[in-house]
């Protein structure tokens, strides 16, 4: 048996040492930043959140656009969305970026100060794009650079919505939530420990602390992130109170699980029944049409401030950036263009099941029949609709919303922390980053 | 660091004192090993001490210069999470360690017995090593999470009430992890002294025999002492490899709640995944590489491995 | 029959003075201690074992939306997303390379390196046992920059090559270290002996040591399998093609931002694991032949 085990071992060694030569011999290791030969331009274009439910469409897409410029080739790389961050640091660092690629506003602050990203404010004032892009959101992208440029182009429009289970408000015969008084109504109505079933689902794990940024806005009505002089406004009194009655729902009208919960169990309390409302963007639309059907749920624009302003927090866009060091620059910006006109952003959108950033896609009829991106138009068009833009500028963002305030709302969540007390600390942090900012970039 | 030094060896029924050949072979051996350690590792592992005497934020470019000292004295003096994170992690390397070589060794025992399917059954138990880090956080968040979980299937046959939220509590939430990799790094034990366990001299067991010792004294006096040098050498690997164990903690609690469990490389991983601050994160990382040089050379010397031992 | 030199003199002299002895009368009834001591922790251990996995095949097999605690009806869509629509058909050929390539250089290497561990004494050998071991003290993510700048230096970004390069270099350490242990634990007599025959050192490791070491070999190599194929985070850095990535990366696409499939992640697992205990399932039996069967017929 040790011979036949050595033989065998010998011709595995064999077969693999020829096919790694062969492999490393045979020079694939093209650039990642694209090539050119007989006449096509092959670019590479890398997807924030790769996987089964996006890239198909965008292979699609990809097929649709080659068709129409023969000379232009485009490389798909899908990314795992938790690791996408780490793969641009790398790439950035290391000296292989794609020409263009997939990002959230979210991180695109971090990545323009280290000059990755080209400016596109061409791609947008282009002939097919012009005014169609939703200039609300273009806004909003525009602070996040010190000179005001665009780095980004949003492919989808998105805002945090509370959705709630139409199956058990009928069932309880509640009306979904306008105000927050009738919001705290029905998170009590519809908890029954004993049922395991639960009014409201608090994320107090990742992502917690932006969403709760969503929630005391909207409460307080609060229009601004800092005050004039330059105080950060997280910590108003009436930001308080509403950190404070959220905090309350806790181990009540929650789930004791809801301290640790990120976005995914969340989302699958709600779509297995544990909780009747949660607060999230329209991008679980997807997730709850496949795991609910329709009929089951629904969604309802944040409640409203007691004066009837509904004052939203910018949701941090999902779009595309052309990088820096891009040999193609014209190529990757007419797939940018192609990718935001309205037929391809249409498509996109609707098979993902978004908010089109594109206003005459916004136009479609499926807009229109889903009831939840109607909302979310409505609510964006809506004159009494206020958009807060938090100041994801600053290069301290994530690490005080996240790693440091992260840790500190579960403490408060567990009551060993006071609401006060965290918004105080968190309010002081943002101030001082503000302050360090415009100390940086004067004018 | 003198490793060299000869100490005798205490354990194993040691063959006589013998003069080995000196010469070039013992270089010629190791080199490859050697040429690619400095190859792919010299630089990189460098380059962590380096940025640890720097200020280095990719996203503050306009602050990164030399920092001297500046990140080690913020973390002695003024960073609580340090130390926090340093004590979990000490709890975190000796629960799994001990846990691990007690039922690894217990695992190994078992099946090294004769018994029916004794194949199909090693091949079971010791499945869990094979499975990626990925899978293995995934298979657990599952299991444990109130609504996809087992307690969610037990509450749906009527056992339990279903909102048993074994992370979202901090001793419950370590002790889930811990489990879990339990699950995971427990055959890494039994697989290696299951291998070892072959090859105690046949005749020992039936000297024991002869000499009357029942089956604890033959463990304790054959079998104990064969593995001790391969217990040691796990137990030592394991402690390096589980200090810096991070996945499963990263995915099932993201080191909460509350911080509660944090550990030193996942306080490292943030600096490096949301913080974006790698000159604090490569200092934190070079102050772990000392601790864990300084406990190798500890443990080396008091369990008398010598790596010059013959 | 090469007899074992025993040092302790006691047992050396009981073993030539007689014959075998039984074992001593044991307190319980066998089958009841067999009960206690063997089926009893491993029915408990086995159970530990298959809870996680039962609960994998669970998701994997039903259909979406059921929650059911039993796969019924089975449905295989959540495989066909896996093999067809994520891709693993393309990253389970490219894992199979990495790995088996991995696992094949670390053992030569490590055979090296831990036969001059064992058996020789030469200067520089506590550093050498220190520098392996510094080699596991810094986390692979802290790496990744200077990696990633070499990897492009000599061209082998985006070429499997790098993986194959950097798992070996992280196993390594791990495995000569293991193989130094275990060749100590075989009488350094055989092989004196067969060089007393006329065998150069090499022959004579080739015909003493080496058929005695299956049990290392099978153990050592199948950890670098094993952290080959399960290596997530140096395929996803080093590697910027669609058609170059392996199964961990493929998994991962299993769990979007918005969109975690725990149905075709547990699916991409039992793709990605049954492989890999089918492999072990085969070559565990030769962690048993070792010393015990070999070593007296010398």
């Amino acid at each position: 048996m040790p011979r036949s085990l050595r033989s065998t071992a010998t011709r595995v060694v064999s077969a693999a040492l020829v096919a790694a030569t062969a492999l490393t011999l045979s020079g694939c290791g093209g650039s990642s930043s694209g090539s050119s030969s007989n006449g096509v331009t092959t670019i590479s274009f890398w997807d924030n959140n790769g996987g089964p439910t996006r890239t198909p469409y965008y292979q699609e897409l990809i097929k649709r656009f080659e068709a129409a410029n023969p000379s232009i080739k485009v490389d798909y790389l899908g990314l795992p969305a938790d690791s996408v961050q780490q793969k641009y640091d790398t790439a950035i660092a290391g000296g292989g970026t794609p020409d263009i690629g997939g990002v959230q506003q979210s991180y695109v602050a971090g990545l323009i100060a280290r000059n990755a990203l080209e400016p596109i404010d061409d791609v947008a004032d282009s002939a097919t794009l012009k005014g169609n892009i939703d200039p609300k959101v273009l806004d909003t992208i525009r602070s996040t650079a010190s000179d005001k440029k665009l780095y980004m182009l949003p492919v989808s429009v998105n805002l945090d919505i509370l959705w709630y289970r139409s199956d058990e408000f009928a069932a309880k015969k509640l009306t979904p939530p306008n105000t927050w008084d009738d919001f705290f109504t029905a998170a009590q109505a519809l908890t029954d420990p004993a049922a395991n079933t639960f009014g409201f689902s608090i994320r107090g794990g990742a992502g917690g602390t932006q969403a709760l940024l969503s929630i005391m806005y909207a409460y307080s009505g609060v229009q601004t992130s800092f005050d004039s002089s330059g105080k950060s406004t997280i910590n108003d009194p009436k930001n308080v109170e509403a950190i404070e009655k959220i905090a309350a729902l806790y181990g009540k009208e929650t789930s004791k699980a809801d301290v640790t919960n990120g976005y995914k169990e969340m989302s699958a309390e709600f779509d297995g029944g544990t909780a009747a409302m949660m607060v999230h963007n329209l991008g679980s639309y997807a997730d709850h049409q496949k795991n609910l059907g329709a009929g089951k749920f629904a969604a309802e624009a944040m409640p409203a401030a007691p004066d009837g302003t509904r004052t939203l927090v910018a949701n941090a866009p999902d779009g595309f950036a052309v990088f820096q060091a891009s040999q193609h620059k014209a190529e990757a910006k007419k797939f940018l263009e192609f990718m935001l006109s309205k037929d391809s952003n249409s498509y996109w959108n609707q098979n993902v099941g978004q908010l089109p950033s594109n206003l005459q896609a916004q136009k479609d009829a499926w807009v229109q029949a889903n009831p939840a991106l109607k909302v979310g138009q409505t609510t964006l068009a809506a004159s009494t609709t206020h958009i807060v833009d938090v100041p994801r500028y600053l290069p301290q963002y994530g690490s005080i919303v996240e790693s440091q305030m992260g840790p500190k709302w579960q403490q408060v969540l567990l009551g060993k922390l006071s609401a006060k007390d965290f918004a105080d600390q968190w309010a002081d942090l943002t101030t001082k980053a503000q302050a360090d900012w415009v100390a940086k970039h004067p004018g | 660091m003198t490793l060299t030094a000869p100490v005798p060896a205490p354990v194993r029924p040691a063959p006589t004192r013998r003069p080995r050949r000196r010469g070039w072979s013992p270089y010629l051996l190791i080199a490859p090993t050697v040429v690619l350690i400095a190859a792919f590792l010299l630089y990189p592992i460098g380059s962590v001490f380096y940025y640890s005497l720097q200020n280095y934020n990719v996203t503050q470019p306009y602050d990164d210069g030399f920092a001297g000292l500046a990140n080690f004295r913020h973390m002695f003096t003024a960073d609580p999470l340090f130390w926090q994170s340093l004590r979990t992690t000490v709890i975190w390397v000796v629960a799994q360690v001990v846990l691990q070589l007690l039922l690894g060794l217990l695992l190994a025992l078992i099946v090294n017995e004769r018994f029916k399917a004794r194949g199909f059954v090693r091949a079971l138990v010791f499945s869990p090593w094979a499975v990626s880090g990925v899978l293995a956080t995934g298979i657990w968040v599952l299991l444990y999470n109130p609504t996809t979980g087992a307690a969610h299937a037990l509450s749906l046959m009527g056992i339990g009430s279903g909102d048993t939220a074994v992370l979202s509590q901090p001793t419950s939430a370590f002790i889930a992890v811990i489990v879990a990799e339990l699950w995971r790094g427990v055959p890494f034990f039994a697989i290696l002294i299951l291998a070892d366990l072959q090859s105690v001299p046949a005749d020992l067991y039936e000297a024991a025999n002869t000499d009357g010792a029942g089956r604890w004294q033959r463990f304790r006096y054959v079998t104990l002492p064969h593995l001790r040098g391969a217990i040691v050498l796990t137990c030592l690997l394991r402690a390096v490899w589980e200090f810096n164990n991070v996945d499963l903690i990263y995915t099932m609690t993201g080191g909460g709640p509350a911080n509660e469990t944090t550990t030193l490389p996942l306080y490292v991983a943030r600096q490096a995944l949301t913080d974006f601050n790698f000159g604090y994160g490569s200092a934190l990382t070079v102050v772990s590489f000392l601790i864990l040089l300084v406990f190798s050379v500890v443990f080396l010397r008091v369990t008398k491995y010598n790596a010059g031992r013959d | 029959m090469t007899s074992l030199p025993l040092t302790r003199s006691g047992v050396q002299a009981q073993r030539s003075a007689g014959g075998r002895v039984p074992v001593r009368a044991n307190p319980w009834p066998g089958r009841l201690s067999r009960v206690a001591r063997l089926y009893g922790p491993l029915a408990l251990y086995g159970l530990f074992t298959l809870i996680p996995f039962y609960w994998m095949l669970v998701f994997a097999f039903r259909p979406a939306g059921s929650d059911r605690p039993v796969p019924w009806p089975l449905s295989f869509a959540n495989f066909d997303t896996v093999w067809n629509g994520v891709g693993f058909s393309t990253f389970f050929l490219n894992s199979v390379l990495v790995a088996v390539s991995v696992m094949i250089a670390t053992t030569f290497v490590a055979v090296a390196a831990g036969y001059a561990l064992a058996r020789f004494r030469f200067r520089g050998k506590g550093v050498f046992v220190l520098v392996l071991l510094c080699t596991q003290f810094v986390p692979g993510a802290m790496l990744l920059i200077p990696l990633f700048v070499i990897f492009k230096q000599i061209a082998l970004i985006n070429n499997l090559g790098s993986l194959i390069v950097i798992d070996t270099v992280f196993q390594i350490p791990l495995a000569a270290m293991l193989m130094s242990t275990f060749i100590r634990g075989i009488p350094f007599e055989l092989e004196e002996a067969a060089m007393l025959d006329g065998c150069s050192r090499l022959q004579a490791f080739r015909a003493t040591i080496l058929p005695l070491m299956q049990p290392a070999l099978v153990a050592v190599g199948s950890f670098a399998f094993i952290g080959a194929w399960n290596n997530f985070l140096f395929a996803l850095m080093f590697i910027s093609r669609q058609d170059r990535f392996t199964i961990p990366v493929g998994l991962s696409y299993t769990l979007g931002q918005y969109n975690i499939d725990f149905g075709a992640l547990a699916a991409g697992g039992v793709v990605a694991a049954v492989p890999v205990v089918a492999v072990f399932a085969v070559v565990q039996r030769y962690l048993v032949q070792g010393l015990s069967a070999g070593a007296v017929k010398g």
